[in-house]
């Protein structure tokens, strides 16, 4: 089931330059969505127009059914958000920060908020001035504050940029312990390939604001489709391969795979027609390849 | 309307929770004791002396607390009061966008009117504060310095007034006209907050507004709009002195102060609706 609909997003800054056109996506129950794309290739502005600070020009967004555009209130009731970078008060303590932003949810609950900043590991210094904190712990405190009141889904903008990865990564397991235990849906955006492949359950490219892909993270797709195959034989080895209907890449030798067609399968056919097989390999592509082969970088 | 206050004590935490907030009444403070310095050494009470035996009256029953406090705070608010008020007002809107504030503000279910409102709101009493802190101090250093008791001399140019108050009048007639300046002070707020709204720098928004009124003042001065000066906001402000005057033309201060919050709800609704039209984003 999906619990943010992004539907037929378009949107036009000045000078007619084209941000987004016609991006359509969802995000399901429970998943972890990345948002990929190079700078200026519209992630932040789906973010902006899915928590109604940004106005599409056509398209909606809607959040467990409440369309942001007509019923923002609704609609953001049931997300915790970090959009871009997270200017606190700096002359508010941490713990006064959250009292002003939990006003206007209208919603206090002393002991969540105590278990929320105990999660992030800022209980110790809730009642200090954030203009104290570094900025690893601001990212904290912005993720303490978009889990307040406990919100279904998360939106994630650029979360971990300019930490360190110490920073980096106490931050993803925190996002992943959100979801093994709160069952949370996240939607991240970033530019950050390794962080998507290592949180993401699937991706959306961006590039200069049209969608190029919408699935499961190709390094974590089940089904291997892709072989690499060495021999000697290679030009029966291709006559053969072709007459199954798989192809193969000339250059690479990098076999794909039809549906029908599962790898151990394929290589008994391959022993079977004669042809001398050095080396028969799962071929895993990572996302920055999968990611550049789709924007054409 | 429990929700609305609690927000509202947020929005009123953040404003006074910063030191910046407090240097107005730091400088105002030290502006009357200037104001008063200069009054002494500058031979002010000479002419003050001379201006009361003009008229007939005794220096000495005039030269009082009321008197004294009531020239502070004429010079104070003229001086600095429009321009730090714009400042304050200029700020409120305009600098949480450039901080970067409403980025983790807006993400909440709380709608942009909802928002600027509690802003004006807190803008608003923190001019009447303000106005009335000036008041106040103004009050307690002619008490110190004068003494409880005397007359009330009042002068004043703008609408030509001048006249003289036994002691327990001229309380009355002090407090009800520093009340009413406070209120009429809220218009440059209100002008300051609607440049504020609009997608342009905190500084840009003081330098807006005080443009305004500099605008206005010249064009009232030179007469060029006497049959139309009703047009004119400086008009409307210094109809709180009316309160001074022996016979007290209620209806035109009346009149005067419903121009004002009517021009303060338009600035507000006007600046409200550029601001919800508006895109969010670096």
């Amino acid at each position: 089931m999906a619990l943010i609909e992004v539907s037929h997003l378009t949107k036009r800054w000045r000078k007619d330059r084209l941000a987004l056109d016609d991006v359509s996506f969802e995000v399901r129950q429970g998943e972890i969505l990345g948002l990929l794309g190079h700078n200026g290739a519209g992630k932040s502005t789906i973010l902006g127009i899915t928590l109604g600070m940004v106005r599409p020009d056509g398209g909606e967004v809607r959040i467990s059914g409440h369309s942001v555009q007509t019923n923002r209130a609704d609609a953001l009731r049931q997300i915790g958000a970090i959009y871009e970078a997270a200017h606190f008060y700096d002359y508010l303590s941490g713990l006064q920060n959250l009292r002003v932003l939990c006003s206007l949810s209208g919603w206090w609950d002393e002991a969540e908020v105590k278990r929320v900043l105990k999660l992030v590991n800022l209980d110790k210094r809730a009642d200090h001035k954030t203009k104290t904190y570094s900025h690893g712990m601001r990212q904290r405190l912005a993720l303490a504050q978009a889990l307040l009141p406990r919100p279904k889904c998360l939106l994630l903008d650029e979360p971990t940029d300019g930490l360190d990865p110490e920073g980096i990564r106490e931050f993803r397991e925190l996002v992943l312990k959100l979801r093994a235990e709160y069952g949370m849906t996240i939607l991240v955006n970033s530019h950050l390939l390794a962080e998507v492949e290592q949180m993401c359950d699937r991706c959306v490219i961006l590039k200069q604001g049209r969608k190029m892909y919408e699935g499961i993270v190709p390094s974590q797709q089940r089904k291997q489709t892709v072989f690499q195959l060495q021999t000697r034989d290679m030009v029966k080895a291709r006559e053969l391969i072709r007459s199954t209907g798989a192809t193969i890449d000339p250059v690479t030798n990098l076999v794909d795979l039809p549906p029908h067609i599962v790898g151990h399968e394929m290589l008994r056919q391959i022993v079977e027609a004669g042809v001398r097989v050095d080396s028969w390999q799962a071929h895993k592509p990572t996302l920055e390849e999968f990611y550049l082969g789709m924007t054409g970088a | 309307m429990i929700l609305f206050f609690h927000q509202w004590q947020s929005e009123l935490l953040k404003l006074f929770a910063r030191r910046r907030t407090y240097i107005g009444f730091v400088a105002f403070l030290a502006l009357e004791l200037v104001i008063w310095l200069l009054f002494e050494f500058l031979n002010g009470e000479k002419r003050l002396a001379w201006l009361i035996a003009r008229q007939g009256q005794a220096f000495e029953q005039y030269d009082s607390a009321l008197t004294l406090a009531f020239i502070i705070i004429g010079l104070s608010v003229l001086l600095l009061g429009a321009i730090y008020l714009a400042l304050v007002a200029g700020d409120i809107v305009a600098k949480e966008n450039e901080d970067g504030h409403y980025r983790l503000l807006l993400v909440r279910p709380i709608s942009r009117v909802r928002l600027l409102f509690i802003k004006y709101l807190s803008c608003t009493c923190y001019t009447i504060l303000l106005i009335q802190f000036i008041v106040w101090t103004s009050f307690l250093l002619g008490l110190i310095l004068k003494g409880w008791g005397g007359g009330f001399f009042v002068a004043i140019l703008d609408p030509p007034i001048l006249e003289f108050y036994p002691w327990g009048e001229g309380l009355e007639r002090f407090f009800v006209s520093t009340v009413l300046i406070s209120f009429s002070m809220t218009i440059v707020s209100s002008i300051a907050f609607f440049f504020s709204c609009l997608p342009m720098k905190p500084a840009a928004a003081t330098i807006g507004a005080l443009s305004y009124f500099l605008i206005d003042r010249i064009v009232r001065e030179t007469g060029f709009m006497d049959n139309y000066d009703q047009f004119l906001l400086t008009k409307h402000i210094s109809t709180w002195a009316l309160a001074l005057k022996t016979t007290i033309p209620w209806p035109v201060i009346a009149r005067s102060f419903t121009v004002i919050a009517a021009v303060n709800a338009s600035l507000f609704i006007l600046g409200a609706a550029f601001f919800q039209a508006r895109d969010l984003k670096s």
